[in-house]
């Protein structure tokens, strides 16, 4: 009886997290991997949003028309930009920001508090604000300017088109820097102090504890958050959308922006689907990138 | 992470040393500098709606409100159905919060626990699921979704969304399950209980932390969802907040303060658990992330 129960139990063991992980698997297949199957699907195909006509399978043509689009090519280079500009303005504000809230001084939970509100805030929220402070008539942002640098005239924030471009790097930098930088914050609390004191007792002065210490310490969180911060850069939706829809002339539109435009705005699902599915291998790209690299450096099995 | 710990903080030696009351003062100023840049457009929110908007569209606008006008926040609610849009958004972040906890939960468990044929390639699966872009989905999804008449339904937009917070909230679970040792597991099992049961029992008690993390996170994004929220409702009884303050965006017949105290009630509620919680947020979601 015994082993006949346990032999029971042991079975039971074997199919169970199968069981528990089942849900998971088959809400987000559903959900996800289909969607993603069928938008592979759709762009093979012609279909528009709001014709009831049934999609009709054309082949390669969207492809074709893709290669040809100087539309497609421009956004690419405008995300790859922006997610350039933004790894670099996050890492460097996240760092700085960590280093500072890592020294002791009072009213240091205030300032932690401070630091979490705009991780906190929602987008929506965020871009109600900022576009009132980006606007060229009214906008309180031409005070400061005007205060900081010699500009005679309000700034076109939102509708020059490089500006445009700075403003939502900036503006996405201040939604996304105080998460990162609190996350630094906790790998910088996790450097061993000693090293510190060895390294003072050595003769070491505060660039070469930073640069031989501090940063080995950070290193395998910096490799995450640089993945995490592209990767969301290259999400980003509402942001942009709302801020400037991708203009002026394009000068914003980011392939998620541009996929979006192109089937709720233009109404060309297939081809918007077709975009879609470059956008998915280059995410997929980035993270196998990501993967290879953190493999070669030996953090793999962190 | 232990409070304490950080509390403690990291004297950096070289703030001790010999210029030390320069360096003080200079560190005081530099956390100064940071704080008011990373404050000044939430003060600016709550001063936009506090004053009557013909200050507001006015240049050189006062750093200071001039006029002090806190019935906007009474107003708001006769003028904006914004009751209405906390409402819908409350339910569609209840919604995901609570698929997302029972889905990520199990599989969690399932992941952290048990060693089983398969379960490196659904790591790696859940990885990938977590970097998709939403943008890039919208538009299969709304296809299928509209074949399954869930298009202009709350619970469409849960459904499409949660799928996207689902993975992230299995890593968080995983991390926290891992740190709790196998001995607990192994003797709530001598002692009788069934795998489920210590699922129950023994390990959801003892990582409360993680499970109320997941919650806020998971509620929140709710909250905050707009993509799915502006492409698939249309219904104007079934708004919810975020799509409702961004068709003010670029407007002007709304009185101004109106939209922006609807703004501020908006971002309150996640302001308040996100700064109160940051470090076990914080904590869950770097553990995850990291360990894995």
């Amino acid at each position: 009886v015994r082993t006949l129960e346990r032999r029971g139990s042991v079975g039971r063991q074997r199919s169970l997290p199968y069981l528990l992980v089942s849900a998971v698997v088959l809400y987000v297949g559903v959900v996800l991997l289909y969607p993603i199957g069928l938008g592979v699907y759709s762009s093979f195909t012609r279909q528009e949003l709001l014709s009831g006509v049934e999609p009709r399978w054309i082949g390669l043509a969207n492809y074709e028309r893709l290669l040809r689009d100087a539309r497609v090519w421009r956004a690419i280079q405008t995300t790859v930009f922006y997610t350039l500009t933004v790894d670099l303005l996050v890492l460097s504000s996240a760092l700085g920001t960590a280093l500072l809230l890592n020294n002791r001084f009072r009213f240091r939970w205030l300032a932690r508090a401070v630091i979490a509100l705009p991780w906190a805030f929602p987008e929506v929220a965020a871009v109600l604000v900022w576009t009132w402070m980006f606007s060229q008539a009214f906008g309180v942002l031409n005070v400061f300017a005007r205060w900081l640098l010699p500009v005679p005239e309000n700034l076109p924030w939102l509708t020059d088109p490089t500006l445009a471009f700075a403003s939502i790097a900036v503006m996405t930098t201040w939604k996304i820097f105080p998460f990162y930088s609190l996350v630094l914050l906790t790998a910088l609390q996790t450097v061993d102090l000693d090293l510190y004191e060895a390294a003072r007792i050595d003769g070491a002065g505060r660039v070469e504890s930073f640069w031989f210490i501090t940063l080995p310490g950070i290193a395998p969180t910096l490799g995450i958050m640089t993945l995490l911060i592209t990767i969301w850069s290259f999400r980003r939706f509402a942001i942009i959308y709302l801020m400037t829809g991708g203009g002026p002339a394009g000068a914003t539109e980011t392939l998620v922006v541009q996929v979006y435009n192109t089937a709720f705005k233009f109404f060309d699902l297939a081809y918007g689907a077709t975009i879609g599915v470059v956008g998915l291998a280059m995410s997929l790209l980035i993270t196998a990138a990501y993967f290879a690299a953190q493999r070669r450096l030996g953090m793999g099995d962190r | 992470m232990s409070a304490g710990a950080v509390r403690r903080g990291h004297a950096r030696p070289w703030l001790s040393s010999r210029r030390g009351v320069l360096r003080r003062a200079a560190l005081y100023g530099a956390v100064c500098a940071v704080c008011a840049v990373v404050f000044f457009p939430v003060y600016w929110m709550i001063v936009i709606s506090i004053r009557p908007t013909r200050y507001t569209i006015n240049y050189p606008p006062n750093l200071i409100p001039e006029v002090i006008q806190p019935s906007t926040y009474v107003e708001m609610y006769t003028t904006v159905p914004i009751g209405l849009w906390l409402r819908n958004s409350a339910i569609v972040g209840s919604g995901i919060m609570l698929i997302t906890i029972v889905l990520s939960v199990l599989a969690g468990y399932a992941f952290s626990a048990f060693r089983w044929r398969g379960r490196g390639a659904f790591g790696l699966a859940l990885l990938v699921t977590q970097m998709l872009p939403e943008a890039l989905l919208v538009i299969p999804i709304f296809v299928i979704f509209r074949r399954m008449d869930m298009i202009d339904t709350l619970q469409g937009v849960i459904l499409a969304h949660a799928a996207f917070v689902i993975p992230v909230s299995v890593w968080i679970l995983k991390g926290f399950f891992d740190t709790i040792p196998d001995e607990v597991r192994e003797a709530a099992r001598v002692d009788g209980c069934t795998e489920l049961g210590v699922l129950w029992r023994i390990m959801l008690p003892l990582s409360a932390p993680a499970v109320v993390t997941v919650a806020v996170i998971a509620f929140f994004d709710g909250w905050n969802e707009y993509l799915f929220a502006s492409t698939f409702i249309t219904s104007s009884q079934l708004r919810v907040t975020s799509a409702g303050l961004a068709s003010f965006i670029g407007e002007l017949s709304t009185p101004l303060e109106l939209v922006l105290a609807g703004a501020t009630m908006f971002a309150a509620a996640p302001i308040v658990f996100f700064v109160l919680m940051q470090r076990y947020i914080v904590a869950g979601l770097t553990g995850g992330a990291i360990k894995g």
